[in-house]
């Protein structure tokens, strides 16, 4: 009999010992750390791709999709403050740093907010004055580090925002390498230019809930109670947090999920640190209706929003806006190629080489921008048309089912085609039979 | 010179009844019976004098820009945080993070302050006369604190820019990471000289070294982060049980 005849083996699929598990060891290895990443965690986890939107047939009449209006407008922080910010769309453009990305992208990202009737945040570092030149409506972001925070920011914002975490990196500070700490940009954030960045992790003025509290009041008393000021909290302990942010008197939260993107982050931050947006929004409704306040607390959800359907499951779930950041990113060129942490951006959006940021056209990807906010309005519109809505905001939780088991007891909502929810519910008359 | 009596003041309108006085162009103003309020003269802006005759609660004289303002007594948490610009003078102690961000101004404190005094600061001067708890001028990105009694441990930790003045004979081995103990210069010295005769400390620049951020021989700034120290020395005290030669339980 032939022996040792050639035969091609095939072996069962790497489980663990997976390509990318063996390159994050060879790196490791190699240089004795952990590796920084750009782009947030590629894990998948559950999303708001697990629910469905329920349309209107016979129980509910639906609105011409075409020829009829649905409501986009929406008042954010009018809990306390005099001024609530007005948008024309419940999509604002979520905070990235002058830093993290370039100023033509920070410049464009401005101009589709003043084309589109939004808002957005500034992020760390300050704000540029050409961005707060441009913006329709401002929000200026107040973190542990202040780099380039200044008092007169205060009276130039159209909301505050005070920051506790970033979903993609909760627990963590800013990181911004060496590569993009320009001269401008050392100047601006009073650092010194080529270092390795790792911003402030506590923030000096408040340790706790009952500073926060004394906190606030000097920010409202400074600001004339004229302003919004909304948390911006990671998802972690979502009830709990919520619970503290409500009692020191914030008019809003902005809870980012930890889906969302980064200039750079640990991969084990990205990856392993905290909950995803979907369940996190749901706790944080839960939270906030269990308080009866509901109705006076804006709640903006961000993490991996990237079409009008997460944008209107997210406002039937609670949520009374969303922030983009990847998203925005992607629509002015960028193809996340998760190096943005090595400041080399071939589209001109997450570096700060001059040559590479005079390839971004500010204008086309304004317009750009502004174009995907339209049309991701426009989405969430048709959704809600078809879900018999004459008004965004009027889409509710009883519009939604759960396409998996994992996203039923993660949101109490009931699994499509059955009553059956699993766990707490989620406001449901629907009983759990499990 | 205007009197005010803040016992007959709601607390949350005794920032109002200071900013009004200011407004009228008063600029002398004397506040009695504060009581350890919070957020006293935060956000006070324009050109006078405010004294507090006893002590003031967390948060006071935030956001100050311009005027001087005058503690008589203890203050809490946070004075002077993000401080921009004018005066503040604190006659006896502090609490802790007294001076957090601030970008301008000078703020003086006569007795003792807690921990984290200075912390990110971004400009301006502090002056502690007694001693100063932890973390100095924790990552400050510039300005200039000066303590003239002793420092507590980790001072300086991982400062990005700025400078810190002490006289402390053990600062060295109390430093933080990521800064160096120097010689201070003559022009430094000189600059100190003039602060302390401005606010009367008996001290002399000379006397004083400077705390700076670490630098490689290029000027640019050797940030070292922390990473785990897997010191096999300090775990060799602890007794294993291998290696131990023969078999357990022989003699
Ligand atoms: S394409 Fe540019 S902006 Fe997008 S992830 Fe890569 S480096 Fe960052």
């Amino acid at each position: 009999m032939e022996q040792n005849k050639q035969v091609k083996i095939v072996n069962p699929e790497k489980g663990t010992w997976n390509n990318i598990v063996l390159s994050e060891i060879d790196y490791k290895a190699a240089n004795g750390k952990y590796r920084i990443r750009g782009c947030g965690s590629p894990r998948k986890v559950p999303n708001f791709d697990d629910l469905v939107i329920l349309p209107g047939q016979c129980t509910r009449m639906t609105i011409d999709t075409y020829r009829e209006d649905c409501e986009t407008r929406v008042v954010l922080g009018k809990r306390f403050a005099k001024n609530p910010i007005v948008l024309e769309t419940p999509i604002m453009i979520a905070g990235m740093s002058f830093g993290a990305l370039s100023k033509n992208a920070k410049i464009a990202l401005s101009k589709a907010t003043a084309m589109t009737g939004t808002l957005i945040s500034n992020g760390e570092g300050g704000c540029l004055p050409e961005e707060l030149e441009n913006s329709y409506r401002q929000s200026i972001q107040i973190l542990a580090s202040r780099m380039g925070f200044k008092k007169e920011l205060l009276f130039q914002a159209d909301m505050l925002e005070i920051l506790y975490g970033i979903g993609a990196k909760p627990g963590l500070a800013g990181h911004l390498m060496g590569e993009k700490i320009t001269d401008e940009i050392s100047k601006i954030r009073q650092i010194p230019a080529g270092i390795d960045l790792h911003s402030h992790p506590r923030s000096g003025d408040a340790f706790g809930a009952d500073d926060l509290v004394v906190k606030m009041k000097q920010l409202r008393e400074i600001t004339n109670w004229e302003t919004p000021i909304f948390a911006k909290i990671a998802a972690s302990r979502v009830r709990e947090d919520i619970k503290i942010a409500v009692k020191v008197g914030f008019d809003g939260i902005i809870l980012d999920g930890c889906t969302a993107g980064t200039g750079a982050a640990p991969v084990m931050a990205a990856d392993h640190l905290g909950i995803p947006t979907m369940p996190a929004l749901v706790q944080a409704v839960r939270t906030l209706e269990e308080m009866n306040v509901k109705d006076e607390v804006s709640l903006i959800v961000s993490g991996g929003i990237k079409d009008g359907a997460d944008m209107a499951k997210a406002i039937a779930i609670g949520a009374d806006a969303v922030a983009i950041g990847t998203a925005a990113m992607i629509a002015m060129g960028c193809r996340v190629c998760m190096n943005c942490q090595a400041g080399q951006c071939a589209f001109g959006i997450g570096t700060q080489n001059p040559e590479q940021v005079a390839k971004l056209d500010i204008d086309v990807a304004a317009r750009r921008v502004a174009n995907y906010i339209e049309a991701m309005t426009a989405e969430a519109v048709l959704l809600a048309k078809a879900a018999g809505k004459t008004k965004l905001s009027n889409l509710e939780r009883e519009d939604l089912r759960s396409m998996t088991l994992e996203s039923c007891a993660m949101t109490g909502i009931p699994l499509a085609g059955s009553d059956l929810v699993i766990g707490q519910g989620f406001g449901y008359t629907a009983s759990n039979t499990l | 010179m205007e009197h005010i009596n803040a016992a007959k003041i709601d607390s949350d309108k005794i920032n109002q009844v200071i900013r009004e006085c200011i407004k009228k162009g008063e600029k002398e103003i004397r506040i009695s019976n504060i009581h350890a309020m919070h957020n006293v003269a935060a956000g006070l802006c324009g050109d006078a004098s405010v004294t507090f005759e006893d002590s003031t609660g967390l948060y006071t004289a935030s956001y100050l820009e311009g005027p001087t303002v005058t503690i008589n007594g203890n203050v809490g948490w946070y004075a002077g945080d993000n401080m921009v610009s004018g005066e503040l003078i604190i006659k006896q102690n502090t609490g802790c993070n007294v001076g957090a961000y601030i970008a301008g101004g000078n703020l003086v404190v006569y007795g003792n302050t807690g921990s984290r005094v200075g912390y990110g600061m971004k400009g301006g001067t502090i002056i502690i006369g007694g001693n100063a708890g932890r973390w100095a001028g924790q990552l400050s990105m510039g300005g200039t604190l000066i303590i003239l009694g002793n420092c507590g441990p980790a001072i300086g930790e991982s400062m990005f820019t700025g400078k810190i003045f002490t006289r402390d004979p053990q600062a060295e081995e109390k430093m933080g990471g990521n800064v160096i103990y120097d010689e201070i210069t003559i022009e430094e010295a000189a600059e100190l000289d003039s602060l302390f005769a401005a606010y009367g400390f008996e001290a002399k620049g000379a006397e004083f070294h400077v705390i700076r951020p670490i630098l490689d021989p290029s000027g640019k700034h050797k940030y070292v982060l922390f990473k785990p120290e897997l010191n096999k020395e300090g775990a060799a005290k602890y007794k294993a049980s291998g290696r131990n030669g023969g078999c357990y339980g022989a003699e």
